[in-house]
């Protein structure tokens, strides 16, 4: 607490760090996703290229709030 | 018959890929200060080069991408001298090249159905940029190879004379001698070219090259032109009424409630189709960052072993990344080809 300036690039590290929490269920997300389509691809082999395309897809949308928890991460660190 | 020729064969290339493993522990462990690995510099905005073109300045991932983009204009020109000769079975290079394109052909018409000729081009064409740009970038010698600038605070390195050829001196860092750096007020003031004629004391290197999709105005400016190319295939394909999916002023007037509501959701969709930009912007840039990161962090800790592994993670995930901006752009394309009122008639 005596070097106020160092104090808070700590605390804006550790908000950065609580901010990336958000990752926990875009993983959660995928990982069902890939579960999801690696169980179809298995029973339905034959379609397999569609299940594919719309698993990617459906990680994707997943993975959007993982990033969106990067850029709240990347704008307290760098610009806030 | 050939067999005992085949047993002589001295494994050269194992030999060599031994050695400069061994070469490269000797240089992390063992060796002279010179050539331990540094822990990079964290930096988010692309620094410039130096060079300028009227007063623009050319930044390290603007010149990645005119590389990227070379590479692809001659790739295209060789792509069509091949299709102008006349032979119908494409070999080596070529054969990768439609392999490729054949499968984006295949997903996009999946998708797109009748309207896939017209939409193919734009999604391929940022698939082939994004790929190229995200391969070019793990060449060795980029984010490695650049000027050497005077640091304001945090750890510099001193820097030491390798060769000078002619008038051009060749430096690198020096890990076995850091150099805290201090913030002084005069440094600002002074003069650039002072600074970069006389040496720094506390140095970072500021690379020539750096991946094209670490620098959010790549990102942000693929993600724009997707977007907007899907309210333009949106008005081609559907004409003024496309604009019905945000303003649903018929539902306002004849919804009864419901169609208050949907009157909201439409607004919805305006900010969706602006969520769309950032989640491009970021996805793409959040990756290739991270990965960015990942190589430069590992390769300082460890350098021997696990770096190789992580390089061909970065590969996969720069096709991955690539992919998946491509497949994006592809469904929102086409689903703004497509209109919504036949699902009301269900």
């Amino acid at each position: 607490m005596n070097d106020p300036v160092a104090f808070v690039a700590g605390l804006k590290l550790l908000g950065a760090g609580l901010a990336m929490l958000g990752a926990i269920g875009a993983g959660v997300g995928v990982g069902l996703a890939a579960a999801g389509g690696v169980q179809a691809m298995g029973r339905n082999p034959d379609a397999a290229p569609i299940i594919q395309t719309n698993m990617i897809l459906g990680m994707a949308f997943a993975e959007a709030v993982a990033i969106y928890a990067l850029a709240v991460a990347l704008i307290i660190i760098f610009a806030a | 018959m050939t067999e005992p020729v085949a047993k002589k064969r001295i494994p050269v290339k194992r030999w060599m890929i031994l050695g400069v493993i061994a070469l490269g522990a000797y240089a992390a462990f063992f060796g002279p200060s010179l050539l331990k690995p540094i822990s990079p510099v964290v930096v988010l905005p692309p620094e410039p080069t130096g060079l300028s073109i009227f007063g623009f300045e050319i930044t390290n991932t603007i010149l990645a991408t005119l590389i990227a983009d070379i590479l692809l204009i001659l790739l295209a020109i060789g792509a069509y001298r091949f299709v102008k000769s006349g032979k119908l079975v494409p070999g080596g290079f070529y054969n990768a090249f439609e392999a490729i394109l054949e499968f984006l052909w295949n997903s996009v018409e999946g998708t797109a159905g009748k309207w896939a000729r017209r939409i193919f081009v734009i999604p391929a064409t940022i698939f082939l940029l994004v790929f190229m740009a995200n391969m070019v970038k793990l060449v060795p010698g980029f984010e490695s190879i650049g000027r050497i600038k005077q640091m304001h605070e945090g750890t510099g390195y001193a820097p030491v004379k390798l060769v000078s050829l002619g008038s051009l001196n060749l430096y690198t860092i020096d890990k076995g001698q850091p150099v805290e750096a201090t913030a002084n007020a005069e440094g600002e003031t002074g003069s650039a070219e002072e600074t970069s004629a006389s040496l720094c004391t506390a140095c970072e290197v500021v690379p020539f090259l750096r991946g094209s999709a670490t620098d959010l105005n790549f990102t942000f400016a693929l993600a724009v032109t997707a977007v907007v190319m899907t309210q333009v295939f949106g008005v081609w394909a559907l004409g003024i009424p496309y604009f019905e999916k945000f303003f649903q002023f018929r539902q306002l007037i004849n919804g009864g409630i419901f169609g208050l509501i949907n009157f909201g959701v439409g607004f919805l969709e305006i900010i969706l189709e602006f969520a769309k930009i950032l989640s491009f912007g970021f996805r793409l840039f959040g990756n290739i960052f991270a990965g960015a990161l990942l190589l430069s962090i590992v390769g300082a800790l460890t350098a021997v072993g696990v770096p190789p592994f992580l390089y061909l993670f970065e590969v996969f995930f720069g096709i991955i990344q690539a992919y998946v901006f491509f497949l994006l752009s592809t469904v929102f394309i086409s689903g703004a080809t497509v209109s919504h009122h036949s699902e009301e008639h269900h």
